[in-house]
């Protein structure tokens, strides 16, 4: 084989590559926006309404009340998502709910993301 | 304590709003449970020709036929049409007066809602909660909070509110009324872009005035980010009353679309076309009175 047809080869199969990367970047794309579009659905689910304060339910508040239960505190008044004092008249009761939320949301979540990240087909995923 | 969802149409020669909004208060009955009614807000003009399928979906019709003021919009169907239309918002802010119930969520007639987390508004300690935090599902926009102009005050989305009957709230609608009438002299105060009457820089001022003009921070609804599909993105397909897969709009090419699937997420999808296209099928998937 001559040097230039040995050069084209070359040429041929670096252009397939760069060819399967950026098709590979266009499935990234995908991949990406609905990640993101997971967990935004995720972080609107993680909310907890109660005695009129919203809750955002996250590993802290669940830690923080985990700890106020364990202290034998049975009511205590917490600062809900916009900062505004919110009596909790049955913190176990409380604790109880959101741990309940908190493992269904981000359970759900998973699953939806191992399925997102199982397969490469987008149209397998999103079941069109 | 009487709880109500209202829901504002009034059609153009360009949009039928009265059907989007049949739509609308057909998934919010399907995923919201904890109301007592759901109430379009309408004139004579739009209620006439769509009487039957409003009485479908709607548990009370309210008639505003006040006075609107020319406020010309760009409508866009993705980047494939653009269309100038009337756009009559401005009845937005009657709304404290309207309303028959002492506990009040409004949506637009293009608010998807396709969870229960707006069930958790009522009885809050709030009188008014709104956000100012959105995402929008193409990731075009990467922050989160949009502000009436770079060196404005943050925006507040008057697509999705909820106000009780209380001082503050019947404060906050007479101001919002005031700036309607004088738009003008507030649009430079505040320095707005863009010529449009926008209920959503209304808001946004009338919570600066309110709160003292000074930085503020007023309760967000239950929900964290407003989901936000903005008129590039398109419809693919309805699957249900809460399962919807959207073209979103290429963030770097913007004539190309990339499909994701949103379920159990309210979605708020402002390509009008796009939900006239699919407006059987959205129909179809919503509960009925």
């Amino acid at each position: 084989m001559s040097d230039i047809t040995k050069e084209t080869e070359k040429y041929k199969e670096d252009l397939q590559r760069l060819e399967k990367a950026l098709e590979f970047s266009n499935t990234m794309k995908t991949f990406n926006l609905n990640k993101n579009n997971l967990k935004v659905k995720t972080q609107n689910l993680l909310s907890h309404s109660t005695s009129g304060g919203s809750f955002t339910v996250d590993q802290s508040l669940i830690s923080f009340m985990n700890f106020v239960v364990s202290s034998g505190k049975t009511e205590i008044t917490l600062l809900d998502k916009n900062d505004i004092p919110v009596y909790i008249e049955d913190t176990e009761k409380f604790l109880d709910d959101i741990s309940s939320l908190y493992f269904e949301v981000v359970n759900d979540y998973y699953n939806e993301y191992q399925k997102l990240k199982s397969s490469r087909k987008i149209e397998k995923v999103l079941e069109i | 304590m009487s709880r109500g969802i209202i829901i504002f149409a009034q059609n153009n020669e360009y949009i039928n709003y009265a059907e989007q909004a049949c739509a609308c208060a057909g998934y919010a009955r399907r995923s919201l449970s904890l109301f007592d009614e759901i109430c379009l807000i309408t004139n004579t003009e739009t209620l006439a020709p769509n009487e039957t399928l409003i009485n479908e979906y709607f548990d009370r019709v309210i008639i505003s036929d006040n006075f609107q003021p020319e406020n010309i919009r760009l409508f866009k169907d993705t980047t494939d049409k653009l269309e100038y239309a009337p756009f009559k918002n401005m009845s937005r802010s009657e709304v404290y007066k309207l309303s028959p119930y002492d506990e009040t969520l409004v949506i637009d007639a293009d608010y998807f809602i396709m969870n229960d987390i707006l069930d958790q508004v009522w009885n809050s300690d709030n009188d008014v909660m709104i956000n100012s935090k959105y995402r929008d599902i193409s990731g075009r926009h990467q922050e989160n909070i949009e502000y009436i102009d770079n060196f404005s005050i943050p925006m507040y989305w008057a697509t999705v509110f909820y106000f009780k009957k209380s001082d503050f709230a019947e404060n906050l609608f007479t101001l919002i009324s005031h700036i309607k009438y004088n738009y003008k002299y507030y649009y430079y105060l505040y320095n707005c872009s863009g010529n449009l009457y926008r209920n959503d820089f209304a808001f946004s001022m009338a919570l600066h005035i309110l709160n003292g003009s000074v930085a503020f921070d007023v309760p967000s609804l239950p929900i964290n980010y407003l989901n936000n599909s903005f008129d590039l993105d398109d419809i693919y397909r309805v699957n249900s009353h809460n399962d919807v897969i959207m073209y979103c709009a290429d963030a770097e090419n913007v004539s190309s679309h990339i499909l994701s699937r949103f379920k159990d997420m309210d979605l708020h999808i402002m390509n009008k076309k796009a939900i006239g296209r699919f407006i059987d099928d959205l129909l179809s998937h919503g509960e009925k009175v």
